[in-house]
């Protein structure tokens, strides 16, 4: 039997040493993807508490087919976007409609020198529904009508807000390796 | 503009691939404790389980026992054909028959303790008046009967056995069988005890970190105490099986942790707790909002208030106490054969078994003159834990009914009450139970 089987297998017994065992090896991983969702630290930590809690008491699902990891990450995703879903309605129209569009395409493409630091804080700065919607498409590879179906918004919308969200991360990304640049230059 | 989108996907996807962020502490916790709470049901089910089995066993056993005490032997069963009472070999002719010594005088009311080889030693009281040729008792194959020596006219107590029925040539056809006022009394196989006892409890680390080292270095056991009542039921002539409920108090001593007074005033936390302080069998959170505690040379304690930021001492916070009192109680259950050894006034047992134990409460303090100060709690501890006990106990029989009994034990949890650390640090105990039983 598998380690993780192993682990499993505690877990699911009520092992406290297992539960701890598997927090530790893949709480680290699942907080950035909780980060990466949130708009503050707080609501990240909510997500991975939820989200745990949620793969503890589903693990008895889990027929140990494909990737553990990618099964606890869908979990945890999930758990992301049924909190931005119950405080969709609280969002204020003008949080995103009022969000200025940058005036021309960053000319600089150069992305040297960004760490995984840099980009996770960078995408954090997008207003709620890009970064759901950018994080969907491009990190997990969800299409547009999946995503329409996930945050309750139109394909068109969808669409609309990746683009947007693009636009503003080159921009971005653009200022973040021009200071970089110009730090390391000084 | 396609490629430029491309780009940036692959830029954050490639970027925060594998990404790793680790959490605030508490966090595990917090879930944990979660978790715990709906794995509960399933931890009870496993105890009520265990419980079943036990009681079930127990009255099969004691079924058993007891058919197989009053089941009539097939000697006994041929004897009491009334229609064709059996042929009977005299045994005067045979002095193979004849028991040793005589039974002179017999006398109208006696005991006879029969024991056959597969069950336990029936108590046959015999009420009443003996003529010549009766039959006193049965046994499997033999039976007792008293006749007169015609020589002597001596009542003499004397065994036949089937073969000799077979090979009767004497007839007695008047022969009575079985008296019918024979009266049986069962051997008191249930006792009802009860039990107490100082313990040393401390425990053993199987780990190689530092951390843990350091930890265990600095506790010391505290004077612990168990008891409580147990029911056995003697399942032979010497094993027994016994159950019961135990509630044990453990507790150790952290040393080198000051605790401050006062604090209340200056701390800004709401809700959350103000100190972390890891020890050997879990971290402890401080739930007194008064309390300012620091280590002494160790980062064990975990907090905001680290010294660059608050010097207890220019706050005028006033010291209580340089350690910290940790106990957990747990009620248990345990399940405990006993294999006797020795079998007379004093009685020798042997003693081993597995019991559940049921975290009930955990508290940490600190002692002054004698007064508790509440610090807190320890966190993440196990709810449920098995130990296994072994021991030797000792047992004088004051009386048919009541014993008083001396049971130096050991035990040791086989799952250990926290993982902190990552090493798996196993507590153990030895206690000297003392008490009294009760046979019934």
């Amino acid at each position: 039997m598998s380690e993780i089987k192993k682990i499993i297998k505690g877990c699911l017994a009520g092992n406290r040493r297992d539960q701890e065992l598997l927090y530790r090896r893949h709480a680290a991983k699942l907080y950035a993807v909780c980060l990466q969702y949130s708009g503050n630290d707080e609501e990240a930590r909510d997500i991975l508490q939820e989200g745990f809690i949620k793969i503890f008491e589903n693990l008895e699902h889990y027929k140990y087919e494909g990737s553990f990891e990618g099964w606890m990450r869908r979990i945890t995703v999930n758990t992301a976007l049924e909190k931005f879903r119950s405080r969709h309605n609280l969002y204020r129209v003008d949080d995103i409609d009022t969000i200025q569009e940058p005036d021309a395409e960053p000319d600089n493409q150069d992305y040297a020198g960004l760490e995984a630091n840099d980009l996770l804080e960078i995408i954090r700065e997008l207003p709620t529904k890009y970064r759901m919607v950018f994080n969907l498409y491009a990190i997990e590879g969800y299409s547009h009508n999946e995503i329409s179906k996930m945050v309750n918004i139109t394909e068109g919308t969808s669409k609309s807000n990746l683009s947007r969200a693009r636009v503003i991360l080159q921009r971005r990304v653009g200022s973040y390796t021009g200071i970089k640049k110009k730090v390391a230059n000084e | 503009m396609n490629e430029k989108e491309a780009n940036i996907d692959l830029l954050f996807r490639n970027g925060l691939k594998d990404f790793e962020v680790l959490p605030p502490p508490g966090v595990c916790n917090n879930i944990l404790s979660a978790v715990k709470i709906k794995s509960r049901p399933y931890i009870f089910l496993k105890v009520a389980a265990a419980i079943t089995v036990v009681l079930t066993l127990s009255f099969l056993t004691y079924r058993w026992s007891r058919e197989v005490s009053f089941e009539p032997s097939s000697s006994v069963i041929a004897f009491n054909v009334p229609v064709s009472p059996p042929v009977l070999y005299n045994p005067i002719d045979n002095p193979q028959y004849l028991l040793k010594g005589k039974i002179n005088p017999v006398k109208n009311s006696s005991d006879v303790l029969t024991e056959t080889d597969n069950q336990a030693p029936v108590q046959m009281e015999i009420e009443t008046t003996f003529s010549p040729g009766q039959i006193l008792n049965i046994k499997e194959t033999k039976g007792l009967y008293l006749d007169r020596n015609e020589t002597t006219n001596d009542l003499i107590l004397l065994s036949l056995n089937t073969s000799a029925i077979n090979s009767a040539k004497v007839k007695y056809p008047d022969l009575q069988y079985f008296p019918d006022n024979t009266i049986t009394k069962p051997v008191k196989r249930w006792s009802i005890e009860a039990m107490a006892s100082p313990t040393y409890y401390s425990n053993f680390n199987s780990g190689s970190d530092a951390l843990s080292k350091q930890l265990t270095s600095s506790e010391q056991s505290l004077v612990s105490y168990s008891g409580g009542v147990a029911f056995s039921y003697k399942i032979s002539k010497r094993f027994s099986i016994q159950s019961g409920l135990y509630y044990s108090s453990l507790g150790q001593k952290i040393d080198g942790i000051n605790s401050f007074s006062g604090f209340q005033q200056y701390q800004i936390s709401k809700g959350a707790p103000n100190f972390e302080v890891l020890t050997a069998s879990g971290t402890v959170y401080t739930n007194n909002p008064d309390v300012f505690l620091s280590a002494n040379g160790t980062n064990r304690v975990l907090t905001a208030y680290t010294n660059d930021v608050f010097d207890p001492k220019k706050a005028s916070l006033q010291p209580v106490n340089n350690s910290l009192d940790q106990n957990f109680s747990y009620l248990e259950l345990p399940v405990i054969l006993k294999y006797k050894i020795l079998d007379k006034t004093i009685g020798i047992n042997l003693i081993g078994g597995l019991s559940y134990n049921l975290l009930v409460s955990n508290s940490v303090y600190t002692t002054v003159d004698g007064t508790k100060y509440s610090i807190g709690k320890t966190e993440g501890l196990n709810p449920l834990t098995l130990s296994s006990s072994l021991g030797m106990g000792m047992e004088y029989n004051l009386s048919g009914k009541l014993s008083l009994n001396l049971e130096p034990t050991f035990r040791y949890y086989l799952n250990p009450f926290n993982v902190t650390t990552g090493s798996f640090i196993h507590p153990y105990s030895f206690g000297i139970f003392s008490g009294v039983s009760y046979k019934f």
